[in-house]
């Protein structure tokens, strides 16, 4: 016990060296603690702005059509009826159903003319699955029957567009022949999806309908479920079908949400090379404190195996007081960790420092990224952090402890 | 029986290529109460033969016998051990705890040796820092100590656990000729008081007039050893 209080009390030596290896694992836990915050915020973020602003949570289509899905083609639609519709409807988890009809198409306001897509949707099953219509910020959503368009604030700014102006959709049908849309501009939207602000144009399925020549088909199904019970429905889904004998699949969103989940899968190794560095600084700096301290003390060290301290007790001096720098180290960096995260989490960070919006970054996030809480991430840095510091001080402090009694004693 | 028994010690410094003799075959034979000092030139091997019989160091050739047991060819832990419980040392630099304050450096060491009751500690501590008369400057930490009393709080600290051998090399080399008196004055009160013996290494004249028995020591062999009442 008393090389313990020993340890301790050398904490209090070198205090300007101890207060800086502190703050250095303090900065590398607080920098780690930020990135894991803002890296989760995104994902969460992500993920919420895939499910509430384009895929819902489940999509129900063809596997053929779901294979070539991104080129949005009009083979292999769903030509919706009644046992579809009943054994969907009556899955249950189920909040809403939106019949959706993707299509390509060449927005042209008159001068010029941009690729977009098409969606063909239902107004009022669009708005039980899908919170677009929150953030319409000039004019509204077209009303149930009204032949109008709803684009997004991007897409009108490119186009110089706004509400009530028309627009004219250039589509090939299913027979692959040139047909129009001409809509007037209902709404514009400013969603937290990027990619529905940027190039997306909203008008009612039967417009979408007619004009591609494709009767009552719709590229799938877009469904709306309690969150974190998609797979539970997507698996009841999947029997009902077979039960049915229906040739539809129910796919999650997590597998229309590939790059994001790509993404996340690259910020979790990223974060594991952010954690290896931030480990690294703090082995460094705890190495670079034993070895300092034993050069300085090697008159005390010959003096303490002149005693009869054996090697290990010697060590384990040591080994206090780095633990204690680690810990002090690990709770500055929780501390200030926390406060960085708090701002994060009130007031998120700006894509737009880093330019453009996440689109840009093949994230769906319009502007600006809020931290999320991971409080398991603080004890598991801070016991990392103390463990790390125990570790990294056994070699430098045995290296101490082996030391020579005599050379020690008369510092040779 | 002898405390300690000297039988041809050869240390052989190895410098490079270059074998540099520190002591050329020193026989020795110390008894318990013996307040010895080793006197010589600098280079002489004063030093080097202190660490030999301090168990700090190792002989090339001969053998040690410290209580009749053979301690010259044990291993690093077991002369950990044999300084543990057997031997004191006090150092010419104090060799202080700097963080500690005299009670806890003195503390220290019988930490290492003695499991009794925390007041019975306690009270062995404060009445050998009592003894070596720094009563009231316990909780003084070694930067506001003097030279004179910083080397009482090492006599104390090498005391505490009464030993049978004290070694002391230069231990008034740092301290005016009032301090030094006054160190030597409380060795030798311990020495009869304790029958601790004490063997220390010295240039100072007036310091070698308190012991009672002198080796002299040149070019790493004994050329004189006198014993005085």
């Amino acid at each position: 016990m008393f090389s313990f209080k020993l340890g301790l009390k050398n904490l209090t030596r070198q205090k300007r060296r101890n207060v800086i290896t502190i703050m250095v694992i303090a900065f590398a836990f607080f920098s780690y603690l930020l990135m894991d915050s803002l890296m989760n915020g995104m994902e969460e973020m992500s993920f919420e702005n895939l499910k509430n602003y384009d895929t819902g949570n489940i999509q129900v289509t063809y596997p053929e059509y779901w294979e070539d899905r991104e080129e949005l083609p009009l083979e292999n639609l769903i030509y919706l009826n009644q046992d579809m519709e009943e054994s969907i409807k009556n899955t249950d988890g189920l909040l809403g159903m939106s019949p959706e009809l993707r299509f390509k198409a060449n927005l042209n306001n008159g001068i010029d003319e941009v690729a977009v897509q098409g969606m063909g949707i239902s107004i009022e099953q669009y708005n039980q699955v899908f919170n677009t219509q929150n953030y319409v910020v000039e004019g509204s959503m077209f009303a149930p029957g009204e032949s109008k368009a709803v684009i997004g604030v991007s897409l009108a700014e490119l186009m110089d567009l706004k509400v009530n102006d028309y627009i004219t959709l250039l589509v090939r049908t299913k027979d692959d022949t040139f047909n129009t849309i001409d809509v007037e501009i209902a709404g514009l939207v400013r969603a937290p999806n990027p990619m529905i602000n940027n190039g997306i144009v909203f008008v009612p399925l039967d417009v979408a309908q007619q004009a591609l020549n494709v009767g009552n088909a719709v590229s799938m199904l877009a469904l709306k479920t309690v969150s974190g019970d998609e797979d539970t429905v997507t698996k009841a889904l999947t029997d009902s079908f077979k039960n049915k004998n229906l040739d539809l699949k129910a796919y999650s969103w997590k597998e229309s949400a590939a790059s994001v989940i790509a993404l996340s899968a690259a910020k979790k190794g990223g974060i594991g090379a952010i954690l290896s560095i931030v480990l690294l600084i703090g082995m460094l700096g705890i190495i670079n404190n034993v070895i300092l301290s034993a050069l300085e003390r090697t008159e005390e060290i010959g003096m303490m195996k002149a005693l009869g301290m054996r090697e290990w007790e010697i060590v384990f001096v040591f080994m206090v007081e780095a633990t204690g720098i680690g810990i002090l180290g690990g709770l500055a960096g929780c501390l200030i960790g926390y406060a960085g995260v708090s701002g994060l989490v009130k007031y998120g960070f700006s894509i737009a420092y880093i330019g453009g919006d996440g689109s840009e970054f093949g994230i769906p996030i319009l502007d600006r990224i809020y931290g999320a809480w991971n409080y398991p991430a603080f004890s598991f840095l801070f016991i990392l952090g103390v463990v790390i510091a125990v570790l990294s001080s056994i070699l430098p402090a045995y290296w101490a402890a082996k030391k020579d009694p005599v050379k020690a004693i008369y510092h040779r | 029986m002898s405390l300690l028994e000297l039988n041809k010690v050869k240390k052989i410094y190895q410098q490079g290529k270059i074998e540099v003799p520190a002591l050329r075959g020193v026989d020795l034979e110390v008894e318990e109460g013996e307040f010895t000092t080793i006197f010589g030139p600098s280079g002489s091997g004063k030093t080097t033969l202190l660490n030999m019989i301090g168990c700090l160091d190792t002989p090339t050739e001969g053998e040690i016998r410290l209580n009749d047991k053979k301690v010259s060819d044990l291993s690093r832990k077991a002369l950990a051990m044999i300084r543990r419980y057997n031997i004191g040392f006090v150092f010419q630099s104090y060799n202080l705890i700097p963080v500690l304050t005299a009670y806890e450096n003195v503390e220290f060491a019988i930490r290492l040796t003695d499991h009794t009751s925390e007041s019975q500690m306690k009270e062995k501590v404060l009445k050998m820092l009592a003894e070596v008369g720094l009563k009231g400057l316990e909780s003084r930490r070694p930067n506001e100590l003097s030279g004179g009393e910083k080397q009482r709080v090492a006599i104390a600290r090498a005391l505490v656990k009464k030993p049978k051998l004290i070694l002391a090399d230069e231990p008034t080399a740092n301290l005016d000729s009032e301090n030094a008196a006054g160190v030597v004055d409380i060795m030798r009160k311990m020495n009869k008081e304790l029958n601790t013996t004490f063997i220390f290494s010295t240039h100072d004249p007036m310091v070698m007039k308190y012991a009672n028995r002198y080796i002299n020591l040149k070019d790493g062999m004994i050329s004189a050893d006198e014993r005085r009442e």
